[in-house]
Order: structure tokens, then sequence, then C-alpha cells
């Protein structure tokens, strides 16, 4: 049984930071990979921020936020990765940007490191088709934000060892979170059931059945969802789910997965949701109280 | 007596009519609680004053204002008690005919400018609306179960409904302290029409192997933050009502997403509804219904 004790994380943006947060305060020694030590230090100040803001709420005190810093070591050196025995790659959501730096990553760490991914939109199987013994490939799907969200999906490749799942499920339960086992298959399971929905309300909501505001009401009040389908879109970014949402379109052509067209017309508009200021409820004036 | 009292008849004692009813009643309108039957009448005043009373027992409302809802409750089998209401409240047996033969009997019972509003979750307002010689009059007013808790109201107008009937039917539903949201005359509304195709592919997944039922509330629970995972969620409503559901829409839509898949007619067929029988796609030791 493998426990992992020394972990790397590929990618210090929003998933790579939350995760190497989530590993950093289960004891064990993360290394951060980077493209340059801006981006590091963005990343570490991005941590910092999160847990002083657990310190604030009194959910954590300074001692737990120094240790969890302490733990977390940025590099630009894929070399710095020698020796760990779990890497997760949580980099752009391209396939030949995964496909090339894991390849590296693969020459550095040892044989029997374990290698995953934090993709959501790509094939777990292909990713691991390009590395040499593919059989230690697995997917580990951490949910945005990574240090509040109770689950990880364990996806399991075809060409991956049962008892590769066996010692990341366990793993993920050591960091504290919920593991679920799922296949290789689009969306894994989480998004294979979200990104239908999601397109149904986008359709219905360009199809005027009510105004956003309304459907997220209606969502909310009516089943106890804590955001509405508009709000969390433009939480997740437009772009973000018309990529994920097109992926699984061209991997089933199944019309449940294909974006509806006013995705496309909104990411031309530079209407991305909250992180662009403008989305289905962000910087519209139909926020405010419900009727 | 409250300045804007009204006179609310609720046709139909069932779980919705007699949430309606407790809805009108505990904001001080008078309300008549109408069924065919006796027995059926009886028993939603048993549901609607139990609740009341508990409620009370609970402290969310003063022991007097209990006992002025209670008192604005009545019952009656007859429908010319209907006669003085200004809102008529439809909640009767989820068939089109039998709501619109309702609206058409009503025509000569009530005031031209009596309200009528069709608490439908996936008929077509305007199709229950033709029932009545003034379909202007009519309104989709959709409440969730249990309407004596939840805030929201669905409102939909039909082919013919004066905006007028809309801006009055708003009003009652916000001094009853609904919250509503405008949607159009279209099957399942807003709900309905994102839930079902949502709970119809968990199912599918389900029988893909993509997961268990375990696994799936777990991932949904876990990773979306909903408060029931969709099969908890399914064996709360009922596999019987949720194909009901699922198929007046896919009649309507005419797509497949929207067909229940065959794990229901499975669970149906072996008795497996949901809490209600004690085994769905969980087992349950007790049943129970219309709580506080």
């Amino acid at each position: 049984m493998r426990t992992f004790q020394r972990v790397a994380v590929l990618g210090f943006g929003t998933m790579g930071g939350g995760i190497a947060q989530v590993v950093a305060a289960s004891g064990r020694d993360v290394v951060v990979l980077e493209t340059g030590q801006e981006r590091i230090d963005l990343g570490v100040a991005a941590v910092r921020d999160f847990l002083d803001g657990g310190i604030r709420r009194g959910k954590a005190t300074e001692a737990d936020r120094d240790a969890v810093l302490a733990r977390i070591t940025g590099t630009t050196d894929v070399a710095d990765l020698a020796g760990v025995d779990l890497v997760v790659e949580a980099v752009t959501e391209r396939r030949e940007v995964k496909a090339e730096l894991l390849g590296r990553v693969a020459t550095v760490v040892g044989e029997d490191a374990v290698l995953t991914t934090n993709t959501s939109a790509l094939s777990v199987t292909d990713l691991a088709a390009a590395l040499p013994r593919p059989e230690r490939m697995a997917g580990l799907h951490f949910f945005n934000p990574a240090p509040l969200m109770a689950v990880v999906e364990v996806v399991r490749a075809l060409q991956t060892d049962a008892d590769v799942i066996t010692d990341l499920v366990a793993f993920v339960e050591d960091i504290g979170k919920s593991p679920v086992e799922v296949k290789d298959r689009p969306g894994f399971l989480v998004n294979r059931l979200l990104m239908p929905y999601l397109n149904d309300v986008v359709q219905e909501y360009d199809d005027e059945l009510a105004s956003a505001e309304d459907i997220d009401v209606a969502i909310q009040l009516g089943l106890g969802y804590k955001l509405g389908p508009l709000a969390l879109l433009d939480l997740i970014g437009i772009d973000v789910h018309r990529h994920a949402t097109e992926s699984a379109y061209a991997a089933t052509l199944d019309p449940q997965f294909a974006p509806p067209p006013l995705l496309a017309q909104m990411v031309a508009a530079g209407y991305l949701g909250a992180k662009s200021g403008r989305g289905f409820r962000v910087g519209t004036e139909e926020q405010g109280e419900a009727r | 007596m409250t300045p804007n009292q009204l006179t609310v008849a609720v046709l139909g004692a069932g779980t919705m009519g007699a949430g309606i009813a407790v809805v009108a009643a505990r904001a001080g309108h008078r309300t008549v609680l109408r069924d065919v039957s006796d027995e059926a009448v009886h028993r939603g005043l048993d549901n609607a004053g139990g609740f009341l009373r508990k409620s009370a027992s609970l402290g969310k409302l003063t022991p007097e204002q209990a006992d002025a809802a209670l008192a604005n409750l009545t019952g009656s089998t007859d429908l010319s008690d209907v006669a003085p209401a200004d809102v008529v409240v439809e909640a009767v047996f989820e068939d089109l005919e039998l709501k619109r033969a309702l609206f058409a009997e009503l025509d000569d019972v009530v005031s031209r400018d009596t309200l009528f509003h069709t608490n439908t979750s996936t008929l077509s307002v305007t199709a229950i609306a033709a029932g009545s010689r003034h379909p202007e009059r009519v309104v989709g007013t959709h409440y969730c179960n249990p309407a004596q808790l939840m805030k929201l109201v669905e409102v939909a107008e039909g082919r013919h409904t004066a905006s007028e009937a809309t801006k009055r039917s708003l009003e009652f539903l916000h001094g009853v302290g609904k919250t509503t949201v405008i949607t159009k005359d279209r099957p399942g509304f807003i709900l309905n029409r994102f839930l079902i195709p949502w709970e119809n592919n968990c199912i599918r997944a389900l029988e893909a192997g993509l997961g268990t039922v375990e696994s799936i509330d777990r991932a949904v629970l876990g990773a979306l933050r909903h408060p029931m995972g969709p099969f908890q969620l399914l064996d709360v409503v009922g596999l019987d009502v949720h194909k009901a559901v699922s198929m007046r829409l896919y009649e309507q839509l005419r797509e497949p997403r929207f067909a229940p898949p065959p794990l229901v007619d499975r669970m149906i067929a072996a008795g497996d509804l949901g809490r209600k029988t004690g085994r769905g796609f969980y087992t349950y030791d007790s049943t129970r219904s219309f709580g506080a």
C-alpha cells in the first residue's frame, strides 16, 4: 500500500493551489511545478489568502496556516520532482500541454510513482497512452474550490492497475475527502450529469422561458440548490463550461452535450462570467432581490 | 379581521390542496376547502388543522394566530359554497378533462371577477383555461410541495390570460407570503422542465454502471452541494409520481430525455415506490408525510 507522502502538483493556478493546500494540510510535503517564479508567488499568495480567510472565520489558527505553507515548495525545475511518489497534474486544459508535461515528469519521478491528472474534460485513457507504464496513470478530479468541496472523483483509465485505484481511494480518504470511483467517460460522473442540465437551462433562457433571475430563484427556492444554474455558470466561467461540453460532445456526439449557440456568442462578446464582470447574472440589470 | 381579507376556495383536499388552504387561512383569508367526498374534505381539514396546531406548538405561530387560521378554515363538498370566492385555487388530480370540467362548472357558480388559479405542474394552462368561458381570468400558479412550507410559486399565463388577472394574482400570492417567478406556459414550467431530465439522466447513469445509488448521491451532494442526492429525492417524490410527471412531459415535448428510463418501470412493478412503501432506491423504517 502506497501512502504517497511526497506529492508533486503540476501547475499553481486555482486548482493546483487548492490541491496543494489540501495535500499539505494532511501533513504531506508538496512540491508545485510552475513555469516562472511570479506564478509561484501568486499561487502561494492565493493559498495564504485562503488560509487567512479561515483564520478570520475562526476555523484555523495562524500556526495551522504556517504549517501548511511550510510544507508547500514551488519550483520551476522538473528535476526537483525526483523522489515524489504521486504526481497530480493541474495545468491548462489542453491535451498537448498536459501530455508533453506528463511525459517529461515521467522520466524524472521513479518508475513506481503514480501519475494522475485533474482534467475534467479530457480522456485519462488517452493521456495515459502517451506515457511509459500507462498502468500507473489515473484521474484525480478535484472540484473547485478544492479545499471546500468534499468529493474527489478517482478515474479509472482503461490501462489503470487495480491497486493504483485502491491506493488513490485510500489517499483521497486520508486527505479528508470523499472518493468516488468512476469510469473514464466524458465528464466522468458529476460533469456528465451537470453539463446537460446547464445546457438545457442556457437554451431555455435563450428561448425566453423566464428571466435569468427567475430561473435561478425558481431552482434555489424550489429545489434548495445553493446556487441557481446561471449564477453557477458565471462562477464556472462561460468559456470553461463551453470547452467542457464541447469536448464531451466531440467525444460522444450526444446532443445533450452540444453547446447551445448562446455560449459561443457570450464567449465572443467577452461575457465569461464572474472573471470578466459580465455573464448571465453578473453585471446585468437583472440582479437584485427576488420579487 | 385583516383589511384585505378575501374569500379563497381551494378545490381538491389532497396534499397540495390542504397545503394551499393552510397558506390562505394563515394569511387571514376566509378559506373553503372543497372536495367531492366528506371523507376527503375531513382528511384535508385534519391535515391542515394538524399542521397549524403543530406550527403553534413549535412556536412558528402564536396560539392566537393558529386559532385565527383554524377559524378561517372550513370544508365543503358543495360547489355552491365556493360562490363567494374571490380566488379559486384548483388543486385536483392532474387530469386535463377533470380540471377543464371543473372550471366550466365554476363559471356558473362564481362572479365574473373571481380569479381562477390552476396548480397544475405539467399540464398546459391554456388548455385548462379553455374549459372556462372566461379564459382571461385563469392563471397558472404552481406551488411546490409542501405548499405550506415552500415559498416558491411559478406563475404562468395562458394564451388568453388578461394581464390584469396576472397582476391581481401576483398581489394575492405576495400577500400570502409567496415568492413568485414568471414563466411561460410551456411543459414543466421552470422546475420540472429542468428537474425531470436531470433525474432521468441520473437514473440512466445508474443503469449504465457509472456509479451506484450511494456513490451518485454522494458525488452530487459533495460536488454540487444539492440538499438531497437524486435518488434520495426520487424516493421522497415517489417513483410512480416521477413516472407520471415524466410521461406527461414526454408526451408534450416528444423528447426522449423526458421519458422515464426502464428501471423506473421495474421498480414500480416491484412495488418499490420510495419512502411511502418503505423501499425505493433505499430502504426505510418508517413512512411519513405532511410533516410540519
